[in-house]
């Protein structure tokens, strides 16, 4: 590596070094209180996935030219030179981290692992070296956000095509339309995912609880975040809070997707709107009566994944559960204490790398499979794209022998006219 | 040698505390003066209120380790709290320093047996770093330090364990008295017992370790005495 690229990399180390930043590089006692933590560890019994050695491997890089120890006595830390192996190294520790922090509640100290990993990931938006795929979904949602127009047709056409789906789930007043894009003074802006499953079931719940909503030009899943590029994340985030300031609403609805969820509800600052999550939305239309589901149904036995970001990390815990103690008699929880969840193995962008890492991704998580298993239900929910995908992949390859569906999905089919 | 033995017991004392205290105070301007996370929060969920107080319990308590690592655990609390005892021990070798006497006790606090639960956790800590996966994750750092801190320990734990056990007499609290309270005045005395007695090298060999892990404080992992409870803030919201 030339001293330019080192030099240009270290700024970009640089600017990740916020107070939080430093208190992770500066205080792990490397006690080993994480080892059980990681799914990856717990299903594969490889040391490099263990919380602390993932941190290290950027620490010793931050000890080497943010440290005196890096010159006076690099051995006491181990300080490392950052080079192209070093880039690999980063690489491995982490894309093999999903992000899920559950690490963090084991650490005596609260160290976030996800934290940590972001400069890895930066480092490597920095070298040229993350995943070409996920750097190329994060260009293109950033393109989205400057040409609108260019898209809007065709994004039209395609929601228009969606229509008579929703209405067949949910038959609104005469007059109104079913899909309703772009409408100023609106009081909730629906962020979607690029794709009808996302759509369909949450148009037809807000036109049952006769929503005043409007759909957004923009897919909400943010690949910024998921690439570890903040410049990105930001101007991705900044679509939809640019839209939802335009549009003047009061509150911005994430779809089922854990991470554009956080991003949304964790970094847009003070805004003159609130944001939600669309599960978070269909307990309060239920609670308020706005919507009334069928409790009978579902004849099966049902158990929810709580994605990473939305509960241990984005504090949508009850929610669910309201829901599906509304939906079914026979719900049954995964887990007594939501912090402890196993992660499914697909956050951090892996299961939008596909293909690339679905070996990993199958023999990362036998854990999540036991205990998928051991709860017995039929149908397995969730409310995060990834977390979808990702258990549909499990539930092929184990033969877990569930249905994976999404809960805003079962919420639809219950509907009572 | 009475040279040597006063350039660690008076010179190199400032030093490790002039480097303690301008290296801490440095270290932690830089982390606090960081900019602050763009997040709103980096919290787990479920809250529980109010976030402060569970902030407190995680960093005294490490209730996350007494549920995963339960005998790592016992010794974690064993040598926090045998740590705690001995600075008290320390601060009252400095005249007039009586707060913790509202209990009548000897000096130091413990009997000897505070010298020896540190120094046994001390060495469960370095064993267990030992074997896999500790192993795996340990750095020399780790080593250096609970090398230094237990021969530090080690040395002044013997002085103790001399005089309250085995009726050792030559050299006790009111010669350390004398030196540690004439330091923090700035006018070095240093007795004749701790140069001329059978633990007169122990002695200095105790603050020898001592300033080596005083002056090394600043620049370790040991900064998580400071650092653990607003990290501990953050996790808890």
């Amino acid at each position: 590596m030339d001293e330019k690229t080192r030099d240009d990399l270290l700024k970009l180390f640089q600017s990740k070094l916020n107070e939080a930043m430093r208190f992770y590089l500066e205080t792990c006692s490397r006690c080993g209180t994480c080892t059980e933590a990681c799914h990856a560890y717990q299903s594969m019994g490889q040391v490099r996935y263990i919380s602390a050695y993932r941190h290290e491997i950027v620490r010793r890089i931050y000890k080497k030219y943010f440290k005196g120890q890096g010159k006076a006595f690099p051995a006491w830390g181990e300080s490392k030179e950052l080079t192209e192996m070093a880039l690999q190294e980063l690489s491995e520790a982490a894309y093999s981290c999903t992000g899920c922090r559950r690490c963090m509640v084991y650490c005596p100290h609260g160290i976030d692992t996800q934290m940590l990993m972001s400069i890895a990931k930066l480092l490597l938006v920095g070298s040229g070296t993350e995943p070409e795929i996920l750097s190329m979904l994060a260009d293109t949602s950033v393109e989205k956000g400057k040409s609108l127009e260019l898209y809007k047709e065709g994004f039209l056409t395609g929601i228009k095509n969606l229509e008579a789906q929703v209405v067949e789930k949910w038959k609104g007043e005469a007059g109104r339309t079913p899909i309703p894009v772009d409408v100023e003074g609106a009081d909730l802006l629906y962020v979607a995912l690029a794709g009808a499953h996302s759509i369909i079931p949450a148009a037809a719940i807000f036109n049952a609880a006769g929503e005043n909503w409007t759909l957004s030009f923009f897919e909400a899943v943010n690949f910024g975040a998921f690439v570890g590029d903040p410049t990105r994340t930001k101007l991705i985030l900044e679509r939809i809070i640019n839209e939802a300031r335009r549009l003047k609403v009061k509150e911005v609805c994430i779809c089922e997707c854990g991470t554009a969820f956080r991003v949304m509800k964790q970094q847009s600052g003070k805004q003159p709107f609130t944001v939600s999550s669309i599960t978070e939305v269909h307990a309060r239309y239920l609670r308020e009566g706005r919507i009334r589901v069928d409790k009978n149904k579902s004849k099966e036995t049902i158990t929810y994944h709580d994605p990473c970001q939305m509960a241990r990390n984005g504090g949508v815990i009850d929610e669910p559960r309201y829901i599906l103690n509304q939906l079914t008699s026979r719900f049954i929880d995964m887990t007594d204490d939501v912090r402890y969840n196993w992660c499914c193995g697909g956050g951090g962008g892996l299961v939008a790398l596909g293909e690339d890492t679905l070996d990993f991704r199958l023999k990362s998580v036998s854990v999540k499979v036991d205990q998928v298993k051991k709860t017995g239900a039929k149908i397995l929910t969730t409310a995060c794209e990834n977390c979808h995908t990702q258990l549909s992949d499990l539930n092929d390859h184990y033969q877990m022998g569930v249905e994976v569906k999404f809960l805003s999905s079962l919420v639809a089919d219950a509907l009572i006219h | 040698m009475k040279t040597i033995y006063y350039l660690i017991l008076v010179p190199m004392v400032y030093l490790a505390f002039l480097v303690f205290i301008v290296g801490t105070i440095a270290k932690l301007a830089k982390i606090f003066g960081s900019p602050k996370n763009p997040s709103s929060t980096l919290q787990i969920y479920p809250q529980k209120n109010p976030p402060w107080f569970w902030a407190l319990a995680d960093s005294f308590l490490m209730p996350s380790v007494r549920r995963h690592k339960p005998l790592h655990w016992v010794f974690l609390m064993a040598f926090h709290i045998a740590l705690l005892l001995l600075i008290i021990g320390h601060l009252e070798l400095f005249e007039g320093f009586n707060v913790f006497q509202f209990i009548p006790h000897e000096l130091f606090l413990g009997k000897g047996f505070v010298g020896l639960v540190l120094s046994l956790t001390l060495l469960f800590f370095l064993f267990r770093r030992f074997a896999s996966p500790v192993r795996d994750l340990s750095i020399p750092e780790d080593y250096y330090l609970l090398i230094l801190l237990f021969l530090t320990v080690l040395f002044g734990a013997q002085m103790d364990w001399a005089r309250r056990w085995y009726s050792y007499g030559e050299l006790g609290p009111g010669d350390y008295k004398t030196y540690l309270t004439s330091l923090l005045y700035f006018k070095p005395q240093v007795p004749g017992a701790v140069y001329n007695t059978g633990h007169s090298f122990m002695l200095v060999l105790h603050v020898f370790f001592a300033n080596l892990f005083i002056l090394l404080f600043p620049f370790s992992k040991i900064m998580h005495s400071f650092l653990t409870i607003p990290m501990n803030k953050l996790r808890r919201g």
